[in-house]
């Protein structure tokens, strides 16, 4: 599904590159929960932001599906591949419907009415985290926990094979991390989805990934 | 109708759960009738109310429209209808100004919806992002500096030269704007940004003001004071229809402002060009804002209260329904703050500038303290 060969990733800065990891060589398939460990600052985000395709490698490839990432048309890449980010989202009117319906943007037309059938998948990704009774509440009302649920459930909606969570447990208390973890390990195994997600707390991941890739200081990659 | 959907989700629930354990999804498929039910309720009572709501809108902008036309220092009611006063009354001064209203309240407030959608930030407006300024500024410029264009003349071509330095200013602005916006850490930095920009325009005004002499003067600060009567019916045949068409292509951005709503990175996920999305909004905005400021001058307040206002009344955060409401709800204010100015003072006209930013502020602050919400 999603392969690494030989990634050097980092910055691209006017004429100088920096250089954050190199020598990245791994392949994931579907219905695998992957971890991402390592220390902070150590490129755990960089290599995410490369893998979704919003910075380009330095060299070697990402390939999604045999081809490689940077040959996806935006639009396609959003019917494969959906995220879900650090930064709190909120405001402006934005219910949790709201933004689990706007994982259907990829699919619906220029003036975002959704359909029958679209609305049925939005409260469908709603209910598959049990946030149904939450949908017509604004999104800054919502806990930290409940909040990470909507971005999870949005990318359910986009219906997409692949997950990339970017530190999704940065918020949220002890139990609400490990609902959060055992959520997603459901998911994999139900839905046939690949899963990544990055986090630098080792022993919170550990019973609930399938694979784990560890980033360390000296381009050290511990693939087990 | 529903038959496909359900197939598909049976399909899931049987490929899902082989040891017959409850699986999420088999969760889903218990309520999946219910949902279906309320789902479609749902969307049938929000499409016909945002209908419901657009018609009173529209309803409200005739209603003050007429008004507008009707009362003044004479009103046209009074006269007889052989009068001759009626068609220089209606046509020469009432009519221009009451489309004029129309066509300003309108740009503006979807100017600053589009600019506070964009940076996620409730501050943003014309106004405030100094777009507005640079746009005066270059008028002062033209007006004042480079030549004798007369800018309450009745000809369209002063009119037009203008409109185009007016353009030009606003369009500098807002490239300055996103430029700064793509190194800026915060949405914050860039309003201060916007801020100190809208000073230092300020400031460059003043120099200009200073140096230049008595009766250009007074003809820049009487434009400068927000004026929407001094178009003709032939400048609006031109600004009308192509302020129109601007507003209309806006409505062409609905996915893509929706999906900014959340973040960049997400609407970029979503398969949204963000650049060009920047890029659209800097163009329609400097348009909006250029041709307006350019025959009203820089009127405040609208393009930043309207959107606010729009959302604490509207609880929606789908563009398609909040740029509709804008559009009728900033010609709606402009048409009233025109229609209090002359029922007020029947010997002057009152700059429009000084009336919506006088009774609009303090409605806007009232509302905010209302609303249990932050809308940003």
């Amino acid at each position: 599904m999603i392969a690494l060969r030989n990634l050097q990733i980092g910055y691209r800065q006017r004429k100088e590159t920096i250089s954050v990891f190199s020598g990245l060589s791994a392949e994931f398939r579907v219905g695998e929960l992957v971890g991402l460990m390592g220390n902070n600052g150590v490129g755990k985000s960089t290599l995410l932001k490369t893998v979704t395709g919003t910075l380009p490698a330095l060299s070697g490839e990402v390939l999604l599906n045999g081809k490689n990432i940077t040959a996806y048309a935006a639009s396609e890449l959003a019917q494969q591949l959906s995220i879900v980010v650090t930064e709190r989202i909120g405001g402006f009117n934005l219910t949790a419907r709201d933004v689990v319906a706007s994982g259907r943007i990829p699919y619906i037309n220029v003036f975002g009415k959704l359909s029958a059938e679209d609305e049925a998948i939005v409260l469908q990704s709603l209910e598959q985290m049990g946030i149904a009774s939450l949908k017509d509440k604004f999104v800054d009302e919502l806990s930290d926990g409940q909040r990470q649920k909507v971005m999870i459930a949005k990318s359910l909606a986009q219906q997409t094979p692949v997950i990339v969570l970017d530190e999704p447990t940065a918020f949220l208390d002890y139990n609400s991390r490990h609902q959060l973890f055992s959520i997603l390990k459901t998911l994999c195994e139900e839905q046939q989805k690949l899963i990544l997600v990055s986090s630098h707390d080792l022993d919170l991941m550990k019973p609930y990934i399938s694979r784990s890739l560890t980033m360390e200081e000296g381009n050290v990659m511990r693939l087990e | 109708m529903y038959l496909p959907i359900i197939k598909n989700w049976n399909n899931n629930v049987s490929r899902c759960s082989p040891d017959g354990s409850e699986s999420l999804s088999q969760r889903i498929l218990i309520t999946n009738h219910y949902s279906l039910i309320t789902t479609h309720q749902q969307l049938s009572l929000s499409s016909s109310r945002f209908i419901t709501t657009a018609l009173c809108l529209l309803l409200l902008v005739l209603a003050l429209a007429l008004a507008d036309l009707s009362f003044g220092s004479v009103s046209l009611w009074s006269l007889e209808s052989g009068d001759e006063m009626f068609p220089t009354i209606l046509y020469d001064i009432r009519l221009p100004k009451t489309l004029t209203c129309i066509v300003a309240g309108s740009g503006l407030s979807m100017c600053g919806l589009l600019l506070q959608s964009l940076f996620r930030n409730p501050l943003a407006g014309p106004y405030v992002l100094g777009v507005s300024s640079g746009a005066s500024l270059f008028v002062a410029l033209a007006t004042m500096v480079l030549t004798s264009i007369n800018i309450s003349g009745v000809f369209f071509a002063g009119k037009a030269i203008i409109a185009l330095y007016s353009i030009a200013g606003a369009f500098f602005v807002t490239i300055i704007i996103l430029a700064i916006s793509r190194k800026a850490k915060s949405n914050v930095t860039i309003l201060l940004v916007g801020l100190m920009l809208s000073q230092v325009l300020g400031a460059a005004q003043g120099l200009i003001e200073y140096l230049s002499s008595a009766d250009k003067l007074k003809t820049f600060v009487l434009w400068s004071m927000g004026n929407v009567s001094s178009t003709t019916l032939s400048d609006l045949a031109i600004i009308g229809p192509l302020c129109a068409l601007i507003l209309l292509t806006a409505f062409f951005l609905v996915k893509p402002m929706n999906a900014i709503l959340l973040n960049e990175q997400y609407a970029q996920n979503l398969g949204i060009n963000v650049q060009g999305l920047r890029i659209k909004i800097i163009v329609i905005t400097s348009l909006l804002v250029g041709i307006i400021t350019a025959f009203c001058g820089p009127i405040a307040f609208v393009g930043i209260s309207v959107p606010i206002a729009s959302r604490l009344f509207f609880k929606t955060s789908h563009h398609l329904h909040q740029m509709t409401f804008c559009v009728l709800l900033g010609a709606s204010v402009l048409l009233g703050a025109d229609l209090i100015c002359q029922i007020i003072s029947t010997q002057f006209t009152l700059p429009v500038n000084t009336v919506t930013t006088l009774i609009g502020s303090p409605v806007v602050i009232y509302l905010l303290f209302k609303s249990k919400l932050s809308i940003g």
